[in-house]
């Protein structure tokens, strides 16, 4: 199963920027929520290092085993990943409005963010198995549904944000995949067609009011604008240089709600300032553009998809959470990758890199 | 390394690249966004945290401290605690209240109401919600701010005004209160900030205010302080020395509470105008004032029908009476229209102009100059000098006097005195001046109305010799580099009344009190005292049989007693009016006290003591009858 010989392929720059960029996350959690006068939040840096620990062990696991016996086996995994939606939606925690949660001993699962590594295998397997009769459009019927089903899933908890996070899987593996461009054309005309009626009957009235309150959070400065005006300030307050570890007034002084979840990185930018800010969009750059190396270099095509499949969903939670971070897009709950506080976001996402890694290392294997 | 066909291979090799392209952008897009937020608008976004965590607390200035002409204090400032209402950091206003009237015990309607009345106030600045909150008040509060159940409360220690003799000169210091909507227009000043309303609090308001410091403090996001940034302290309001004398001023006071009439008493000294008391009764205490007077209190005060909120001495308005006689007396020999010998028959009454008036002495006076007619106070005397000056002349040395007009008071709200003169009632009426009406006012009657200052004022002018001053209460002024004396406003002010003039008012004045006239009551061995009485009717004889309902003692006349000490070298002056006195022999032994307690302050003799209060002076009822000797 496990080649030794492979570790010489092992991509270690890519494995290091991964890990720095763990690192940083735990500081800058460790910088709004370490204070001891803080006793509801004081540990969650110390949560966050084990769930980091076991990322690794999930990051090894994925590295280990061959991704195309993974893929063999991914309409079981699959599965399995739209059996813990349901539990969650019979059996889960409810907490904040939603039923997200299986509840274990250091931190309570999230299943919705497996999910995306199923899917990701999954629709991986499909277009690459595919590929010869060269039905995209077939593909991407089959691809929608088997997207659509764990995304309603994750929209009942309901998590509109992970749920967004799946589209991204099959676009990018469509689209990688094939996908002719007349029918992105008619799939973006349909999206612009069926807005209003998705604005009208599909929206709930806070959801409205967040796309409202976005366009001009100054409507509702103290209730709905509050986070997006405070995440705005936090980062603008950064300067060039920052205000040093610690020291910026807005996240030490909660100003910024849940700032080491969604908006570690306003946190980042207001302690280290721009300079902070290009380090670590470097850093995810590099990480994005060093995998999709890794996507021309595979050894198939199942691997191209399968690094593209992880990576979409990746690249786009770290745009769209930046974004939001800098005030640039709705407040939704997408967590920052790698960086934001969170087992299982941590731990999938540590398991996705493992399977980039897996193709990259596999790639002069037969 | 990619499997399938060639073409299929390029193809996805084409849309990597396109992927690592459309990312790039973004991520650079993100970078330059990030550029402008944090560089560019850095300033901006800056501030806008500053002012997110930084608190700018007000730290109300201590008023200056009021003192007597002996540097005795007479108002000075306590500590007290105040609650207030940070709306910007409140979070949710609705629940904050909610809880803070829980926990002090306020009611919550109350506490609303208090903050809708500040909707105005910028978010950022503090509303001042429980005044001179108790202990208890104030551990709740902060008990609750430990478990952040009220984000945006906070308790404030601020100086606050404190009368240590409560109601001691109510009328004459004033009291504060929080700033109205129409003061902060005008005055330029913060809401919550307390301004003077009345008396030497309010006509010295920018003086005593002071300049209000500001602490600076950071706070966290539900307003808790964190840390303190800087401390600009307050600056003290300036020091005032009043001309009051505090043990006159007592005395005055202590002089209504025993004789138990409400009233007014001014006294001066005229030799430059100084007010030496200033008194109203009845009166309240200023205390009530100082940190918020609740609404019960404010209701009775405001609608209690003895009007302890009106300052008598300044603003109330009342025929003088007999005291008047003094200006047409003085009109009539500046004009040379009579010398001091000049001599009138009374027999009870006269006739003018085809109308009878009545004397105050049925009998008749008989023959007398006008020494004796001031002594015995002879209405048909003054009838008839009264008719051959007119009215105009009347008005005109009443003005020279003081008497008429307002008197240029240091206070707030000083009523205009009234001595009518023809341009004024053509005017006012449209009507000319019958002559016949200058027989009512040659007594003080008619359309005649004085405040009592005025005509405190109007006797020390007499006292020295004519020289008019306006009346002030400040003596000096400490702005913190020692006491100076304020421009001398009464500088240049010369007597204008002859000599002649002068020794036979104060002659007439002096045998009022210690020869046969009514004021034998302020007779102090030792010193001689002029003075004269006067009676203000209340009502008219034919009113008084129709004001059944009303009491007794309502339906009295008013009793004025003017005067100075001593006579040759007047030192002190003033007037005491005591309502429903019936008439002013009545008011003379408030004058004694007063004058035997200037007289042994000066001479540092111990104080004098008033004697229990005396029977009622009056036990009949009413107004009296037509022809009844009425006393002058």
């Amino acid at each position: 199963m496990f080649n030794r010989r492979l570790y010489r392929y092992l991509d270690w720059p890519l494995v290091a920027a991964v890990y720095a960029l763990c690192v940083i996350g735990v500081l800058m959690i460790y910088s709004t929520t370490g204070d001891a006068t803080r006793a509801a939040t004081a540990r969650l840096f110390l949560v966050q290092i084990y769930a980091i620990l076991i990322g690794t062990a999930a990051f090894v696991i994925c590295l280990s085993v061959d991704y195309r016996s993974l893929a063999d086996r991914a309409h079981v995994l699959y599965m399995l990943a739209l059996g813990t939606l349901l539990y969650v939606l019979v059996f889960g925690v409810a907490r904040g409005g939603g039923r997200r949660w299986i509840v274990l001993p250091l931190f309570n699962l999230q299943p919705s963010e497996f999910v995306k590594l199923a899917l990701a295998l999954l629709l991986a397997r499909l277009f690459a198995s595919n590929v010869q009769k060269n039905p995209t459009t077939a593909n991407l019927v089959i691809g929608g549904l088997l997207t659509g089903v764990p995304l309603l899933l994750i929209m009942i908890q309901p998590d509109l944000g992970t749920a967004l996070t799946l589209v991204p899987v099959l676009i990018g593996i469509a689209y990688v995949g094939g996908m002719r461009l007349r029918v992105a054309g008619v799939l973006l005309a349909l999206t612009i067609v069926a807005a209003p009626a998705v604005w009208t009957y599909a929206l709930k009235d806070y959801q409205k009011a967040r796309v409202v309150t976005f366009l001009d959070p100054w409507r509702d400065p103290r209730g709905k604008g509050y986070q997006q005006i405070q995440a705005q300030i936090t980062v603008g307050a950064g300067g060039l240089w920052g205000q040093g570890f610690r020291k910026g007034t807005q996240g030490q002084l909660n100003f910024l709600p849940v700032a080491h979840n969604d908006f570690i990185f306003s946190v980042l930018a207001e302690e280290h300032g721009f300079v902070g800010v290009l380090s670590v969009l470097g850093l995810y750059l590099f990480i994005v553009v060093r995998s999709l190396d890794t996507a021309r270099h595979a050894k198939d095509r199942l691997g191209t998809y399968l690094v593209v499949g992880v990576l979409s969903s990746f690249t786009f939670q770290v745009l769209y959470n930046i974004s939001m971070s800098a005030g640039l897009a709705i407040v939704k709950g997408i967590p920052l990758p790698l960086m934001s506080y969170g087992g299982s976001s941590m731990i999938a996402t540590l398991a996705g890199f493992g399977l980039v890694l897996n193709v990259r290392m596999r790639r002069f294997t037969n | 390394m990619l499997t399938g066909t060639a073409d299929g291979r390029r193809r996805t090799a084409v849309r990597l690249t396109v992927f690592s392209v459309v990312v790039s952008v973004c991520f650079a897009a993100l970078g330059i966004s990030f550029w402008y937020i944090q560089v560019l608008h850095n300033q901006m976004y800056r501030e806008m945290a500053e002012a997110n965590t930084e608190r700018r607390l007000p730290l109300r200035a201590p008023r200056g401290i009021l003192f007597d002409r002996k540097l005795r204090v007479l108002v000075e400032n306590r500590d007290a605690y105040v609650i207030s209402i940070l709306r910007e950091h409140s979070g949710n206003l609705d629940r904050t209240m909610r809880l803070l009237a829980d926990a002090t015990g306020v009611p919550e309607s109350q506490v609303r109401e208090t903050v809708a009345r500040h909707m105005s106030t910028p978010r950022y600045q503090p509303i001042v919600v429980i005044e001179d909150a108790s202990l208890a008040q104030v551990s709740a509060v902060l008990a609750r701010r430990l478990d952040f159940e009220l984000p945006g409360v906070f308790v404030q220690r601020v100086p606050t005004r404190r009368y240590p003799s409560g109601g001691l000169g109510a009328h004459l210091l004033g009291y504060v209160s929080e700033i109205s909507e129409a003061q902060m227009a005008s005055d330029r000043l913060q809401s919550g900030s307390m301004v003077g309303q009345s008396g030497i609090e309010k006509a010295y308001n920018k003086l005593l205010m002071g300049t209000d410091g500001e602490r600076r403090v950071m706070v966290n996001n539900v307003g808790r302080e964190i840390t303190a940034l800087a401390e600009l302290p307050a600056t003290e309001g300036h020091r005032i020395q009043l001309t009051i004398d505090y043990d006159l001023q007592q005395a005055a006071e202590d002089a209504f509470r025993v004789s138990g009439y409400s009233g007014a008493a001014v006294v001066l000294d005229p030799r430059n105008g100084e007010i030496l008391a200033l008194t109203s009764v009845p009166s309240y205490d200023p205390n009530l004032f100082a940190a918020g007077i609740d609404p019960a209190t404010w209701k009775r005060l405001s609608t209690d029908q003895l009007r302890p909120l009106q300052n008598r001495a300044i603003q109330g308005r009342y025929s003088p009476g007999s005291t008047f006689k003094v200006v047409v007396a003085t009109a009539a020999l500046e004009e040379g229209i009579i010398t001091p010998d000049f001599k009138v028959t009374c027999l009870g009454g006269a006739t003018f102009f085809n109308r009878f008036f009545q004397c105050n002495s049925k009998g008749g006076h008989g023959t007398l100059d006008l020494r004796h007619a001031i002594e015995r106070s002879c209405n048909v005397y003054f009838y008839t000098i009264g008719n051959m000056v007119g009215i105009d002349k009347i008005h005109k040395w009443a003005e020279i006097l003081g008497l008429s007009g307002k008197t240029g008071i240091d206070l707030p709200n000083e009523a205009e005195s009234l001595v009518p003169s023809s341009a004024w009632k053509k005017a006012n009426t449209g009507q000319r001046w019958y002559s016949g009406e200058t027989i009512s006012v040659a007594i003080g009657q008619g359309q005649v109305s004085v405040t009592p200052l005025a005509l405190a004022l109007t006797y020390a002018t007499v006292a020295n010799g004519g020289a008019r001053f306006t009346p002030r209460l400040v003596r000096a002024v400490n702005d913190g580099s020692g006491w100076k004396t304020p421009a001398d406003v009464n500088a240049g002010v010369i007597p204008r009344l002859k000599p002649e003039t002068v020794a036979v008012l104060h002659d007439a004045l002096s045998l009022v009190v210690n020869g046969a006239g009514t004021g034998g009551g302020a007779r102090l061995i030792g010193y001689e005292v002029a003075g004269k009485t006067g009676t203000a009717q209340v009502i008219s004889l034919q009113g008084a049989k129709q004001a059944a309902g009303r009491t007794d003692v309502d339906l009295r006349d008013h009793g004025w007693f003017a005067f100075f000490a001593p006579k040759d070298n007047p030192e002190v002056a003033g007037v005491v009016f005591a309502e429903h006195a019936l008439h002013g022999a009545n008011a003379a032994p408030l004058v004694r006290h007063i004058i035997e307690t200037y007289f042994a302050s000066k001479e540092g003799r111990p104080l004098p003591v008033l004697a229990p209060p005396p029977p009622p002076a009056v036990k009949a009822a009413a107004a009296p009858a037509a022809g009844q000797d009425r006393p002058h």
